[in-house]
């Protein structure tokens, strides 16, 4: 899938993954991937500035932990995230409906 | 998965120190995205040696997997800009109480009850700081919390912000100190700490313009780079 289609839905992206539980940089691009089936493969220079950039924004908060010797930073979503989540959703469901039917309308006669 | 951090091995170790001398901006936000990063690349190649690779193939998958360094360091320049920007305010910020508490006190129009128009007339840089406060507070908001709400501020602007307030304190106690030198009473202490403090900030002021100026511009040569690619 190429990269341009993602542009205005990654920070939804990110904070879906981030819904269930919190996740450190590396899960959130495989839960990304896992969660589309392999289709949506996103480059690391994409993802940790785009967490950066959302925990700027309050949507997402981190902490860092320590797991066998290694320092793990883990986000979690905010109060916040889950509103612009719950926005986000709601303005693709229109998008999409929108695109849907444009593009598999019916066929002309 | 493996349970010891494989980022001993030369390679990724190499692989780090080059993003590390494409990163500008504040070294503590620095250090989080290598330690963030080497984490990631450590999980990635334990993954892989997981799957059977051998651990110098996991660590050149995992390597090739996260991008060539300049590609990574490119990828976290506008955060580091916005971070050095929104650092460099909120500098400007704190030095205005510590430098002009003393201007305050040396100028102030005498009786204290002269009101507004009297203070400003006595220290005429007064408008220049509500300026300066207002532009510092709308690049806060708009790089942070409230962006969510009001349009973003890219960090090429961030850095402009803090260039024009950089400009704005230097030029305010340039004129401060002028307004003292012009008054006829230079000798007094307190007018001789008011001075040292503006020169020492306005000395402080014109590095950080600098400073961001030079981000401001390697933003600049990338964004031109990337175009071209």
């Amino acid at each position: 899938m190429r990269p341009e289609l993602l542009k205005g839905h990654l920070d939804a992206l990110l904070l879906a993954v981030l819904e269930p539980g919190p996740l450190h940089g590396y899960a959130v691009i495989e839960a990304v991937r896992a969660g589309s089936g392999g289709a949506l493969d996103l480059p690391t220079g994409t993802v940790y500035p785009a967490l950066h950039r959302l925990e700027r924004a309050g949507l997402i908060a981190s902490t860092w932990e320590t797991v066998g010797g290694r320092r793990r930073r883990a986000y979690r979503l905010t109060a916040s995230g889950q509103t612009a989540l719950g926005e986000h959703r709601t303005v693709w469901d229109r998008f999409s409906t929108a695109v849907t039917a444009l593009l598999t309308g019916p066929a002309p006669a | 998965m493996s349970s010891q951090p494989i980022l001993a091995e030369p390679r990724l170790r190499a692989y780090l120190a080059a993003v590390a001398a494409g990163l500008p901006g504040p070294r503590r936000h620095r250090e989080r995205i290598l330690t963030e990063l080497g984490d990631g690349l450590d999980q990635d190649a334990a993954g892989r040696v997981a799957a059977g690779l051998g651990p110098a193939a996991a660590v050149d998958a995992a390597i090739d997997a996260f991008g060539s360094p300049d590609v990574v360091a490119a990828a976290f320049a506008g955060e580091l800009a916005t971070a050095s920007a929104r650092r460099m305010l909120g500098w400007f910020v704190v030095t205005g109480p510590l430098v002009g508490v003393w201007w305050l006190l040396v100028l102030h129009p005498h009786p204290w009850r002269a009101g507004v128009v009297a203070l400003v007339a006595a220290i005429p840089v007064i408008p220049v700081v509500g300026v300066t406060l207002v532009t510092v507070a709308a690049t806060f908001a708009t790089t942070g919390r409230l962006m969510r709400w009001l349009p973003e501020t890219g960090p090429r602007r961030a850095l402009v912000a803090v260039v024009a307030v950089g400009v704005l304190v230097v030029g305010a106690d340039v004129a401060v100190i002028a307004v003292y030198l012009g008054s006829g009473w230079p000798a007094r202490p307190l007018g001789v700490v008011a001075v040292a403090a503006s020169v020492i900030r306005s000395g402080c002021c014109l590095g950080a313009v600098r400073h961001a100026a030079a981000l401001h511009r390697r933003l600049v040569d990338r964004t031109g780079r990337d175009a071209h690619r």
